[in-house]
């Protein structure tokens, strides 16, 4: 972390942004009831009180994308994270939380942004995620999730990662949430769920 | 004599007797030798003579006895005589004893009525007593009737309680099953309570955390706006400036007319001023001039009742002739200047007059002037306003054209040929409106100068205002597909559309959903598995295995009887225990507890003088026992207040009523 310098570099911004998916990926998992909430413990991180898993599997696979994640930040190739939601029996997308990624490619040198501030926009996207989770349906079905990325089509995809599709819910209601920058990645973020009528 | 005649009877029978088995034992032998019908002839004679014999010696024993008998009888006379007497003398002196017995039985028999009567009335006492106690009896035997049926009833109130006991104490297995359960799910409700009470804090956490961010939403729209009016001022500004820019070319030409109106403006407000002077002075003149009137008027009045006076001067005057020339000097002289006066004021009223027609005719053309002067600053002030509306068209245009450059984020395949388009239609439109400029100018020139070149002007005119009425159209319909576009865009890129040719879509092979899709997969098999290996089960035991299915079933109902029969054991030996502890407890305490209700208990002493003298007892919510009032109760007022309220125990309580009541049974 760029701890002493006033200053975001690529590499900072990199590790801010990874850390905010994996804090917002957990709560996301934890509001939603994709695990049991007993998984779960409580840990404090960008002076608020948040969800971390504990299950070792979740955190392994958590740590594996993110890391990926991190690299693809770094280089600028990542454009979108997407947290995908499954109903298990009919095998259909519910709720997608689409995170999308604007990288300055033009930062050589480091930028001036406290992190204070983006800390603070940090966590108003994640309060804001919470609050949002009051108007979502309701997952009644036992569910699962999954993390897709879109990056650039020229680059070499490392093993153990698959193409696959953009798992787009079939007559949904989009809302646009809350963005935030580290003044070298731009982060804004949308969730779009499945019509409750149309269910 | 009786004995004597008895044993000479006897005597005789036993001779009799004698005589018969005499010749019988002659007769055997003489039986064994004689054979034959000689021997029954012998045996008939000899019974024949026997007979006779027999007969003979019957008469003779009657003969005998009937001596003896009378000789009985004469004896028996005597006696009976000497008895007799005897019996006389008894008799006599037996009369005389009972005479004396008589008298005394009569006395007795006075005594004894005396008694009889007062027996009588004691019998009359007695019955009426005996009455009293039959009555008593029949009410004792009413109340033992009444006791009995008490009993009765409540032995069957006792049967039913113990009935009720036993569903109770059923109802309490049951309860207590059920209270179980119910802990259980009490325990899961409120983990579930817990979850829910950590739920509604974190929800409660992010209510207040919407709230904030409400609070400072507001205050960045706030923000926005201020920084959006700042953003309509800049684009204004910038506007402004291009406009400034382009009208700099035409600035000495605005200046010089500037200046033109400006001379005409104070040209006109001194007109004006001058104008509402006139105005004043009209006004003035006008009052004048009706005063004029007026004094007019009255001169000829005046002039009229100059002639009257005239004529009445005549009048006067030859009056004067016929009288005197004093009164004609003094009046004519007055009169004379009065006239001279009235001329002087008319003449003085004609001159006036004249000067203020005079003044009238040049107001009235000034005015004429200064209203030919006024429509044509009118003129001025349309041409003006047409000039405003053209400006701020452009105006407009150029902030149509900003807002579109400022609101292209992202390169799209559309908008280029849009902005192209756009910018071809700027192109145009401003030079048209330069175009439109210049044939203004040109019209006004030509309105100024020539009048007759207007009409083709005029079509330029127009037609180059359609054109740019056309391009406005068009423009806004080019950007409303545009922003049409840009929100489905927008839509399409929230719901997570990409375009193949630059983006991919990646994720990790071992991800969750795929894992849990195993899972469920493996799952669904294995149940599958499962559910076709327990139909072959079934299939098996329905085909081959109904013996064992009956033996099951019958284990399991010898199993379910013999529970039923535990139960009903025990639930006898239960109640048996009851019963006894019951009886025990009465027998040796002196009263029987019941139930009656909920944490109230019934006890009746068994000394008790009335079926109904019972003591209720309450069970408090502390596990106190409390007396509650009964009519038995009041009656023990002291006891009372002695052992429970003073002592506070109610052993003592109870013990003392029971010595209490055993005391009053044992003196009854």
């Amino acid at each position: 972390m760029t701890s002493t310098l006033k200053g975001i570099t690529l590499k900072g911004s990199a590790e801010l942004v990874a850390e905010f998916f994996s804090f917002g990926i957990n709560s996301i998992l934890y509001q939603r009831g994709i695990y049991p909430p007993e998984t779960f413990t409580r840990i404090t991180h960008y002076d608020m009180s948040l969800q971390l898993t504990t299950d070792p599997k979740l955190k392994n696979y958590l740590t594996n994308v993110v890391s990926q994640l991190k690299e693809w930040l770094f280089e600028c190739t990542v454009q979108k994270l997407v947290l995908v939601i499954t109903c298990l029996e009919t095998s259909e997308v519910l709720e997608r939380w689409q995170f999308d990624i604007e990288c300055d490619k033009s930062a050589k040198e480091s930028r001036e942004k406290s992190i204070k501030t983006i800390q603070d926009e940090i966590r108003s996207v994640i309060r804001q995620i919470t609050a949002t989770i009051t108007f979502l349906p309701l997952l009644e079905t036992p569910c699962a999730f999954d993390l897709l990325v879109y990056t650039d089509k020229d680059l070499l995809v490392p093993d153990k990662w698959e193409e696959s599709g953009p798992n787009i819910i079939n007559q949904s209601e989009e809302v646009r949430l809350r963005s935030f920058t580290t003044s070298i990645h731009k982060v804004n973020s949308m969730v779009a769920y499945k019509r409750t009528d149309s269910v | 004599m009786d004995l004597d005649d008895d044993t000479s009877v006897l005597s005789t029978l036993k001779s009799f007797n004698s005589f018969i088995s005499l010749p019988e034992h002659p007769q055997r032998p003489s039986d064994h030798s004689a054979t034959g019908s000689g021997i029954l002839h012998n045996q008939y004679k000899r019974s024949m003579e026997l007979l006779e014999a027999a007969e003979k010696v019957q008469s003779k024993n009657r003969y005998l006895q009937l001596d003896q008998e009378k000789k009985r009888m004469e004896m028996s006379h005597k006696r009976a005589r000497f008895e007799l007497e005897r019996a006389v003398s008894d008799n006599a002196r037996d009369l005389e004893h009972e005479v004396d017995r008589n008298q005394d039985l009569v006395g007795r028999i006075k005594k004894l009525e005396g008694r009889e009567t007062d027996a009588a009335k004691n019998l009359c006492e007695q019955v009426e007593a005996s009455r009293a106690l039959r009555k008593n009896l029949d009410g004792l035997n009413k109340k033992i009737d009444e006791r009995d049926s008490r009993l009765n009833t409540a032995n069957q109130t006792i049967s039913s309680m113990k009935d009720e006991i036993r569903e109770l104490k059923q109802q309490m297995q049951n309860k207590d099953s059920t209270i179980s359960a119910q802990t259980l799910e009490n325990q899961e409700l409120q983990e579930q309570l817990d979850l829910q009470r950590r739920k509604y804090q974190e929800v409660s956490q992010l209510c207040q955390s919407l709230q904030a961010a409400e609070s400072s939403c507001s205050e960045h729209v706030i923000k926005i706006k201020e920084l959006e009016r700042r953003l309509a001022f800049q684009e204004e500004d910038i506007a402004i400036v291009k406009t400034v820019k382009l009208e700099v070319a035409r600035l000495p030409d605005l200046e010089k007319e500037l200046k033109r109106l400006r001379d005409d403006n104070a040209f006109l407000r001194e007109s004006r001023e001058n104008c509402s002077l006139l105005k004043e002075e009209v006004e003035g003149l006008r009052r004048k001039l009706e005063r004029m009137e007026k004094t007019k008027e009255e001169l000829v009045n005046m002039e009229l009742e100059k002639e009257r006076l005239a004529e009445k001067l005549k009048a006067w005057e030859n009056l004067g002739q016929s009288t005197g020339l004093n009164i004609r000097s003094e009046s004519s002289h007055t009169f004379h200047l009065l006239i001279s006066c009235h001329s002087v004021s008319v003449r003085s009223v004609e001159r006036s007059q004249a000067e203020l027609r005079a003044e009238l005719s040049q107001q009235r053309s000034r005015t004429m002037e200064e209203q030919k002067k006024r429509e044509a600053q009118d003129a001025l002030v349309r041409r003006l306003q047409k000039r405003i509306l053209l400006l701020t068209k452009e105006r407009d245009g150029m902030r149509a054209i900003l807002e579109s450059y400022d609101s292209e984020l992202a390169p799209t395949e559309y908008s280029p040929q849009l902005s192209k388009r756009l910018r071809e239609a700027e192109d145009i439109l401003q030079k048209t409106q330069n175009h439109n400029a210049e044939m203004e100018v040109r019209v006004h020139t030509y309105t100024n100068s020539k009048p007759q070149a207007n009409a083709c002007a005029r079509t330029f005119f127009s037609s180059s205002r359609q054109k740019i009425e056309d391009l406005e159209a068009e423009r806004q319909r080019l950007e409303e597909q545009n922003n049409i576009l840009e929100m489905r865009l927008e839509r399409h890129n929230l719901q997570g559309d990409y375009d193949p040719v630059k983006t991919r879509v990646l994720h990790l092979k071992m991800n969750p959903t795929s894992v849990a899709k195993q899972q469920r997969q493996q799952e669904v098999d294995a149940l599958r598995e499962e559910v076709t290996h327990l139909r072959e089960l079934v299939r098996s035991l329905q085909d081959g295995g109904a013996l064992v299915h009956s033996q099951d079933e019958s284990n399991l109902r010898k199993q379910m009887e013999s529970s039923e029969l535990r139960n009903q054991r025990l639930k006898e030996v239960f109640q048996r225990k009851i019963q006894e502890f019951r009886t025990v407890c009465y027998v040796l305490t002196g009263y029987q507890i019941d139930i009656t209700t909920e944490n109230q208990y019934r006890l009746a002493s068994v000394y008790a003088e009335h079926m109904d003298d019972s003591l209720l007892f309450k069970k408090g919510s502390s596990g106190s026992m409390q007396l509650m009032e009964t009519e038995f109760s009041k009656t023990l007022g002291e006891m009372v207040a002695l052992h429970l309220h003073h002592q506070k125990s109610i052993p003592a309580f109870l013990s003392a009523v029971t010595l209490d009541l055993f005391s009053r049974q044992t003196t009854l």
